[in-house]
């Protein structure tokens, strides 16, 4: 310190007297004017030992830096941090008085700045051995010293001046120097500072007292880097260390008893105790261990004499002086700020959150504020005996911990019911009671607890905790202090940041800079500057726990640890400072998570790792029972079974996934079909509509992202929807250019698959007809057909009275009177007969197998045979202009026969109305009118031939309907109205870009 | 926004479709696959031109022919901080959702004004303020987009109508 003060003051004219190079050159031994350093060494040495020799100056009143200065208490408090920081329970020291509390107070300062002031601590320390040293070293230099005994004066003012300089009120500096009367040179320093202080107006002085002050602030962190740690280790001139053997758990009553008996004799001469101080190590492999620091194992032994618990058995063991500083390292202790968050370690508290409210100067007490346990005496049994102990006292009966209250927020209400009279308003605040001798505050309770019964590492407080402290103002306002969470939650940030995360310094010199991070190491994160200003493309260093990273509103994030929502992908819709609302992706919920616990999602999904199942999947509950997944979270799974119902359930219980089957097909309550993603409305109930994502059996499991519950998923039987919009057509859609040409099909069978058979409906038209058996046993015989199948016919032979199946080919049919043939062959005489195996089918026939049932335009298009051609082929179906095209290229004689016939005329899909009837978009096209179909206009149409190569709309009926150019592109643009829903706003709303006219064309 | 955008589409053509059709059929099967489709960043609405379908390169092993087709687009593409307008299509407890074309918009309660309230009460769910604004089903509303997510075939988007000028429209 004194090389410090020395050194600035160096510009000063009063002070320059005082020689700082020979301050500065207290560390150098080469230095040039080792006459001053020789004189003040010896002036300091005689100082220090003066000071250990004779403890008892530094009495337990004596709490001023004069004490530390005498470097007696500078290990004290090497010592001190050490214990702060490793033992859990508060020991007392076994050092002399003067320095216990100071150091205390040492303890609680700033981290940094402890860690100077120790330094400049261990410089007088050191400064003494280094000065011992070299006294020895170059012993003769005290006859230099002698003879400039100038300079010697010199030095002393300094070193008084230093003292108060140090701690003291510059009124109290007067003081000291009057106490120097005692001293012959503190005489002569008084009179040389009166004599200045002559010279010196008031106000001049008051400039440099200020001046002197200010800097001394300022240097107190220079100490540190001026004076080597190397040179700070104890020398062989040092007081060793001592280890006692003690009863282990003993060591703070022996270091109290030690404590006592040192206030006990201090002032009387008689055994004086010797010793420089006295600690011990904790629990742990350092129980049972006491450490004494003396010139001597003598002293230590005297010291010790007769204090129970300490093994006077084994002697003490001297600490090798290279151990030494070993058993007094310090781990850096963890500093308790206003606003942190801890938790209690034990009593009705244990683990509860606490925020720190006030941390006391001593650093050893903590105000904190909890969410008080209360029960209000309800819990209290009035009838228990009261317990008298033995000395009269009421005994207080502990409650066991496991019945302790919930955790609330105070409440006067409550108390005044039972505990009335425990119950006194605080005066002056708004909302303060003492309540059992107890402060409550704003409902919170408000508590000094030792800085041991807390714990401050690891404390994690999760945000529901913390919320509590937020919610606690009157107003209802956050008051969430998100600075001091942050601070006690920045626990190995490192790993939290990544390239490329944008970030933001919140505070320092450069807060509000705004960059992404380029190289995350230790504790350091490198940032490209992207905010606009001078920074602006460079990249600056920032300490992580200046920083946090910076969310948009839109940015897609994913939960990536800290909080329940771990894995939750969504949007940020809202931030503030360091949290971050985000609305998830999977189930729309809003969610509050902190910043560091997010990152920039790049997958879409919302699934979670590690699960088999994956969002709305179709699970197998049990053999009757299926369900959908409608949250999945990292241990469970919610499902909403076929009933509606909605469970949690564990992967575990389900038994298996059934996989999604795209062709899946289910009629609706009118009896059309329905396919998955079909846009679907339930016909009764709350008329939900949505898009279907499973068909099983009977139910129906649709979405509509629009609804929240259940993440929009419910599930309906499927007669009781109907479909608005079918958007499974989309995929076979129109010609299906990656399979075989039908048109080029048709050219396989030139001139019959033209000639689409006219429907056979209901009554066989060859019952009841006389007919001739041409083949077989029975050729020749004639015998009336009484029913008929596709294949076979049932004959009554005439004359047998049987009757016979024979396969209709070997049949001719003849005239009932003539019995002439009616026809040249059986082909001619039935026309139908030929085709019918092939073309029986047709439209409405229920197998695919027929190839020739392909031949008709819808049948072409399908792939399952079940459809009827309007149905089926929405395109081809239901626009005579798409069967035209199809069939441009083929044969035409099919359509004559087709176009007129009964498929179209007939089809059931178009009189239900089915799609096209519910659907927008198809109600008000082409096929509505469902007659215009049978209408002739329609079959000349697909008869031309510039209808056929054409693309254009083919009857004016069609034209007509279709306002939008999209009737232009016939199959494409018709079919893109087939999905309303899919587009919805499009016809209805032309605000919306996309529903502006053209949109769909 | 709109844009007119070049862009290609592949388009497979089977051998049986190799006759003095194919171009139409090319065409045609580009309305059919790219008109209304979504690419998760944009909306393609209508082809508005082709401007060339490339000679046909048969893929090895089918017998397939493929075109490369360029072709120019009307398409829509939603930006952030955009301001659009769209119809509301849903109302739930913590926003509603807007239809803006084939884009879903979530309006967050934290984007609508604090004045606007959500009232589950009548008849039908919606947010509404003091002043008569009302926000439920099939209003329009006018946002600004936040926020935009896009999957194939889909995009989803947050909005905000926490600003001057935004809200429902007056009709």
């Amino acid at each position: 310190m004194a090389n410090i003060n020395t050194y600035d003051f160096a510009d000063e004219e009063d002070e320059e007297d005082f020689n700082p190079q020979a301050e500065i050159g207290s560390d150098d031994e080469e230095d040039a004017k080792p006459v001053v350093n020789g004189g003040r060494r010896d002036d300091t040495s005689a100082r220090a030992s003066r000071a250990r020799s004779e403890p008892k100056n530094d009495g337990d009143e004596l709490k001023d830096e004069d004490a530390d200065d005498a470097g007696v208490v500078g290990f004290g408090r090497d010592e001190d941090d050490e214990k702060a920081d490793e033992d859990e329970e508060e020991r007392p020291r076994g050092r002399r008085g003067g320095g216990d509390e100071e150091d205390e107070d040492d303890e609680e300062e700033d981290e940094e700045e402890e860690e100077d002031e120790d330094d400049e601590d261990d410089d007088d320390v050191q400064d003494q051995p280094s000065r011992k040293r070299r006294k020895r070293a170059r012993g003769n230099q005290f006859i230099d010293v002698e003879a400039e005994v100038d300079e010697d004066d010199e030095e002393e003012p300094e070193e008084d001046d230093e003292m108060p300089g140090d701690e003291m009120h510059p009124d109290d500096l007067q003081d000291l120097d009057q106490a120097a009367d005692r001293d012959d040179r503190k005489h002569r320093e008084l009179d040389r500072q009166r004599e200045k202080a002559s010279q010196l107006d008031a106000e001049a002085t008051a400039a440099r007292l200020k001046e002197r002050y200010g800097r001394q602030a300022r240097s107190g962190g220079g100490t540190g880097a001026i004076v080597p740690q190397r040179l700070l280790l104890p020398s062989v001139d040092d007081p060793r260390i001592w280890r006692m053997k003690c009863r282990p758990g003993k060591e703070r009553t022996i270091l109290d008893h030690l404590n006592t008996r040192i206030l006990e004799r201090i002032n009387s001469t008689r055994d004086p105790i010797l010793i420089f101080s006295a600690f011990e190590r904790g629990g742990g492999p350092m129980a049972g261990n006491l450490y004494v620091e003396a010139h001597s194992q003598d002293e230590v032994q005297k010291a010790l004499d007769g204090i129970s618990h300490v093994f006077h058995g084994t002697k003490p063991f001297l600490i090798p002086l290279e151990e030494m500083p070993d058993l007094l390292r310090t781990k850096k202790d963890k500093r308790l700020e206003t606003g942190m968050y801890v938790r209690i370690k034990r009593g009705l508290y244990s683990g509860d959150l606490a925020q720190v409210d006030e941390v006391d100067p001593n650093g050893t007490d903590v105000t904190v504020r909890l969410v008080p346990r209360l029960d209000y005496g309800l819990n209290e049994d009035t009838n228990a005996p009261i317990e008298v102990d033995a000395n009269g006292k009421r005994k207080r009966t502990i409650k066991p911990l496991a019945n302790r209250p919930p955790p609330r927020l105070f409440s006067e209400g409550e108390a005044k019911k039972r505990h009335g009279r425990y119950l006194n308003k605080s005066s002056g605040l708004t909302n303060a009671w003492t309540y059992q001798g107890k402060e409550y505050i704003n409902g919170f309770l408000v508590e000094t607890f030792r800085v041991s019964a807390m714990q401050s590492a690891n404390v994690n407080p999760t945000l529901e905790e913390v919320t509590r402290f937020a919610s606690g103002d009157e107003d209802g306002t956050e008051n969430l202090d998100l600075a001091a969470l942050a601070a006690t939650l920045k626990q190995s940030t490192a790993t939290d940041y990544l390239p490329g995360d944008k970030v933001e310094l919140f505070r320092g010199e450069q807060k509000g800079v705004e960059g992404h991070a380029v190289e995350v190491y230790g504790e350091v994160v490198k940032m490209k500057v992207d905010s606009a200003g001078a920074l602006r493309g460079q990249v600056i260093e920032a300490p992580i726990k200046d920083l946090r990273k910076l969310f948009r509103d839109g940015d897609h994030v994913k939960v990536i640890g800290g909080s329940k929502y771990y894995d939750e992908v969504g949007m940020v819709v809202r931030t503030k400072d360091d949290r971050v609302t985000l609305l998830t992706d999977t189930s729309q919920k809003e969610i509050t998570v902190f910043s560091k616990d997010l990152r920039e999602a790049t997958d879409s999904g919302g699934n979670v790792a590690g699960s088999k199942y994956d969002l709305f999947d179709l699970v197998q509950l049990d053999a009757a029972t299926v369900g959908v997944v409608i949250k999945v979270d990292r241990e469970s799974l919610r499902i909403l079974d076929q009933n509606g119902s909605v469970r949690p359930l564990l992967p575990s219980a389900i038994s298996n996934k059934l996989e999604k089957r795209r062709n899946a097909v289910a009629t609706d309550r009118d009896g059309n079909e329905m396919k998955i993603d079909d846009q679907i409305k339930e016909s009764s109930g709350e008329q939900k509509s949505g898009r279907v994502l499973h068909l099983h059996r009977n139910f129906v499991f649709a979405q509509d992202r629009g609804r929240s519950e259940n993440a929009g998923v419910f599930v309906a039987r499927h007669a009781n929807v109907v479909t608005v919009a079918a958007k499974g057509g989309r995929a076979t859609n129109g010609l299906d250019l990656s399979k075989m040409n039908p048109a080029m099909k048709q050219n396989g069978s030139p001139g019959m698959g033209a000639m689409a058979p006219p429907q056979q409906r209901g009554r066989d038209r060859l019952i009841g007809k006389t007919v001739k058996i041409r083949i077989g046993a029975n050729k020749g015989m004639l015998g009336i057909v009484k029913d008929a199948s596709d294949t076979v016919a049932k004959v009554e032979l005439h004359g047998k009275t049987k009757v016979v199946s024979i396969p209709k080919e070997q049949l001719t049919q003849v005239d009932s009177h003539t019995g002439k043939a009616m026809g040249p062959a059986m082909g001619s005489s039935m026309p139908a007969r030929t085709p019918m195996p092939a073309y029986g089918r047709t439209p409405f026939g229920a197998s695919a197998t027929a190839a020739a049932g392909g031949r008709t335009p819808a049948y072409a298009m399908g792939t399952t045979g079940g459809r009827t051609p309007a149905w089926k082929q929405d395109v081809g179906a239901r626009t005579p202009a798409y069967a035209g095209t199809s069939y441009g290229g083929g044969a035409g004689g099919g359509q004559t026969a087709y176009g007129g016939q009964t498929s179209y005329g007939g089809a059931t899909s178009y009189g239900g109305g089915s799609v096209w009837g519910g659907g927008g978009g198809g109600g008000q096209s082409t096929w509505n009118p469902n007659p215009s179909s049978r209408t002739p206009a329609h079959n000349p149409g697909n008869k031309t031939p510039a209808y056929g190569g054409g693309l254009e709309a083919p009857t004016p009926g069609f034209y007509g309907d279709h306002t939008t150019p999209g009737g232009f592109r016939g199959a494409a643009a018709a079919q893109q109205y087939t999905t309303p829903a899919a587009y919805t706003p499009g016809g209805q709303y032309p605000e919306t870009p996309a529903g502006d006219g053209p949109t769909y064309e | 926004m709109f844009f007119v955008k070049s862009l290609e589409h592949r388009i497979d053509l089977h051998p049986s479709f190799f006759n003095s059709e194919a171009t139409r059929y090319i065409e045609q099967k580009l309305f059919q696959d790219v008109e209304g489709t979504n690419t998760g960043t944009m909306m393609i609405i209508a082809v508005i031109g082709i401007d060339e379908i490339s000679e046909p390169k048969v893929a090895p092993g089918t017998g397939f022919a493929q075109f490369n087709v360029a072709y120019r687009a009307v398409v829509w593409r939603p930006f952030r901080g955009e301001v659009v307008d769209g119809e509301v299509s849903s109302v739930v407890n913590n926003g509603f959702f807007v239809d803006v074309g084939g884009l879903s918009v979530f309006v967050s309660k934290a984007m609508i004004p604090p004045s606007m309230k959500y009232n589950a009460e009548d008849s039908t769910p919606n947010f509404s303020d003091a002043e008569g604004m009302t926000v439920q089903r099939n209003s329009q509303v006018r946002l600004r987009i936040k926020g935009i997510r896009g999957e194939l075939g889909q995009m989803f988007a947050i909005g905000s109508i926490r600003e001057d000028y935004l809200g429902t429209l007056m009709q």
